[in-house]
């Protein structure tokens, strides 16, 4: 065995105990979604059952309304990424291609603001929403998301417009391009990969927010996923756990998938960032 | 009618002076090279031409029209850049042609025109492929290409072929220099190099700090430069320098180096007591017998195959001499240099200006 194998093994061993509490909960959670109901409570506990139930996943779209869930999930996420994104954009080109007095002081407000948690700030939040009469509809959390996710936008795409050189729109203003022709025919063409994974990152974000989702929406059928998933267990008499843990699987697996192949252009971003 | 007029040109960022009251006229036709060391000035000289920086005082004028306020789109120029800036995700075709459809020009006469600049820069083969599967060269003939097919008034070159590898370079400084006197459309380039400026230009801007030193053909600058920075500046390898004040010896001046060293000047050259700096260009160096000219002491040799270069010390000072004999210099002994009489150049030791 060679010494490099023998390192690697030794890491994976080192990292074992991490890995387990990681994967332990998605892995409770997906047998505990395709066992039948009457094994979900044997004792003592088993990670062997008789057989797969996928019918409890069909089950579970039914009563749980997850359909209606889902949609008003990609509704608020789909919303807000694209008012991020619109808003987003000029403000990173303007730090990115203009000097102006302030900027540094603006980068730092960028910065500062996202370590603020919404859930620090959820009564201001409802009482302002109130205030605007928005309580229990879904556009409240498109503007909450859409504003929350801006700061993280523009410190991204600032990064990643800084590597498009400026010599490209100057090469295209010499060439006849008005300012606005520079932007749409040859520097957005450019950035696209940058607001691709941008909108992603903002995307994951809405779909996942627990606490504001709770406390402004009111009616079950208004239910984003965390919530509508929340509500099988909260309060109840019977807890459906098999339908709630299908429900999890369909909630969370997709999302971390995602996120793990898009978590080494975050790090290139904040990196991109960070070496000016 | 494409000249370019620079008049009182000065440039500042904050409270910092770039550039100093610069007068340059270049006429239609010419090809005019800027150049000067780091910092100059010279490129953002070339882009307040071009419109990519703001003017702070006065004024530039193409073909007698004063473009201070006007857009880069609508100064009638091409430029190409020292890093290409081709578009990427465009091919080269649709990087070339991206002027002339902004410009509304119909397909055929867009696909003329192209055509026609592949072809004079060889790039035939390459119209549908993207910039990223290019080589250097290949790419910088695409700027040039890009330049080319806008007819513009004024070509600007910043610094193009300084990404390129030596004999790249050697190669396009010919076909730039034959492009411009095949076309012979007014040319403004900018360049560190001065052996790109001395190959290339009609007349030769020399910068430093802001300011011009000289103005002039490039053999003017060479065999009559006006100051000290520029004596040293033009010729590879540089001219040789030896401080020193001068004194009278009968009819005739000599000059006294700082270690001694005394160099009888030619006849009329020289006024007694003055501080001067003496320049002798290497290829204007002689062996002289032993006793003669000034004793220098071998420290490197460098043969390049044309010449010889032999690097020597002179009165505590670096001299380069070359010659085209092979001579079998040894490190470590001393020869015996005399400077041809009438390619000596004396310079004021304070203001470093040329004495006649």
């Amino acid at each position: 065995m060679s010494p490099k194998t023998k390192k690697s093994i030794l890491y994976w061993i080192l990292l074992s105990p991490l890995v387990v509490v990681i994967l332990f909960p998605f892995a409770v959670m997906f047998v505990t979604a395709v066992r039948p109901r009457d094994e979900l409570f044997t004792y003592p506990p088993t990670w062997t059952f008789s057989h797969f139930v996928w019918q409890n996943f069909v089950d579970m779209w039914n009563v749980t309304n997850f359909g209606g869930a889902l949609l008003n999930s990609l509704y608020i996420s789909s919303a807000a990424t694209l008012i991020a994104l619109v808003l987003s954009i000029p403000a990173a080109y303007a730090l990115s291609r203009f000097r102006f007095r302030g900027q540094g002081v603006y980068r730092q407000f960028l910065l500062i603001t996202q370590m603020m948690s919404p859930i620090v700030l959820v009564l201001g939040l409802f009482r302002l929403m109130v205030s605007l009469g928005m309580v229990n509809n879904l556009n409240s959390l498109v503007i909450t998301y859409a504003a929350f996710n801006l700061a993280f936008n523009i410190w991204m795409l600032q990064s990643y417009f800084n590597t498009i050189p400026r010599e490209l729109e100057e090469a295209s203003w010499i060439d006849g391009a008005t300012a606005f022709a520079s932007l749409v025919k040859v520097f957005l063409p450019l950035a696209v990969p940058a607001m691709v994974v941008t909108g992603i990152f903002t995307f994951i974000n809405s779909w996942n927010e627990f606490v504001l989702a709770l406390t402004m929406i009111r009616q079950s059928d208004q239910y984003t996923l965390p919530v509508q998933i929340y509500a099988q267990v909260a309060g109840r008499y019977q807890i459906e756990w098999h339908h709630v843990m299908a429900a999890t699987v369909l909630a969370t697996v997709p999302i971390a998938i995602i996120f793990s192949f898009l978590q080494r252009y975050l790090i290139r971003g904040m990196a991109l960032g960070a070496v000016k | 009618m494409a000249s370019v007029e620079i008049r009182n040109i000065e440039k500042r960022f904050a409270n910092i002076s770039v550039i100093q009251g610069i007068n340059v006229d270049i006429a239609d036709h010419e090809f005019v090279v800027l150049v000067g060391p780091s910092g100059c000035g010279k490129s953002t000289l070339l882009r307040m031409i071009a419109g990519l920086e703001p003017i702070s005082s006065g004024e530039i004028a193409i073909g007698g029209r004063v473009i201070n306020n006007v857009a880069p789109r609508d100064r009638d120029i091409a430029m190409v850049f020292q890093n290409y800036a081709l578009y990427p995700h465009m091919s080269v075709f649709d990087n070339m042609a991206f002027s002339l459809k902004l410009r509304r020009q119909p397909p055929e006469e867009i696909k003329r025109k192209v055509a026609e600049a592949a072809d004079i820069l060889n790039l035939g083969s390459y119209l549908n492929r993207s910039p990223r599967q290019l080589s250097g060269g290949q790419r910088q003939r695409v700027a040039m290409g890009r330049a080319l097919v806008r007819d513009a008034q004024v070509f600007l070159y910043d610094e193009p072929l300084s990404n390129l590898d030596a004999k790249l370079r050697v190669l396009m400084r010919t076909e730039i220099k034959s492009l411009h006197q095949r076309l012979g459309t007014t040319s403004v380039y900018v360049t560190h190099d001065q052996i790109e400026a001395m190959t290339m230009a009609d007349r030769i801007v020399v910068m430093q700090s802001g300011r011009i030193e000289q103005v002039g053909s490039p053999l003017e600058l060479y065999d009559e430069p006006a100051n000290l920075f520029v004596a040293g500046f033009i010729g590879s390898p540089s001219m040789n320098f030896v401080s020193g004040t001068v004194e009278r010896t009968g009819p005739r001046r000599t000059l006294v180096a700082s270690d001694g060293t005394r160099l009888l000047l030619p006849e009329g050259r020289g006024m007694p007591d003055q501080s001067v700096v003496l320049g002798i260009r290497p290829e204007h160096l002689r062996l002289a017998a032993p006793g003669d000219g000034l004793a220098a002491v071998v420290e490197v040799v460098e043969p390049t195959g044309p010449n010889i270069e032999v690097i020597t010390s002179v009165a505590g000072a670096r001299f380069c001499a070359v010659f085209n004999d092979r001579h079998p210099f040894r490190p470590g002994e001393t020869i015996y240099l005399a400077p041809q009489p009438d390619k000596i150049h004396l310079f004021d030791a304070t203001s470093g200006r040329r004495l006649v």
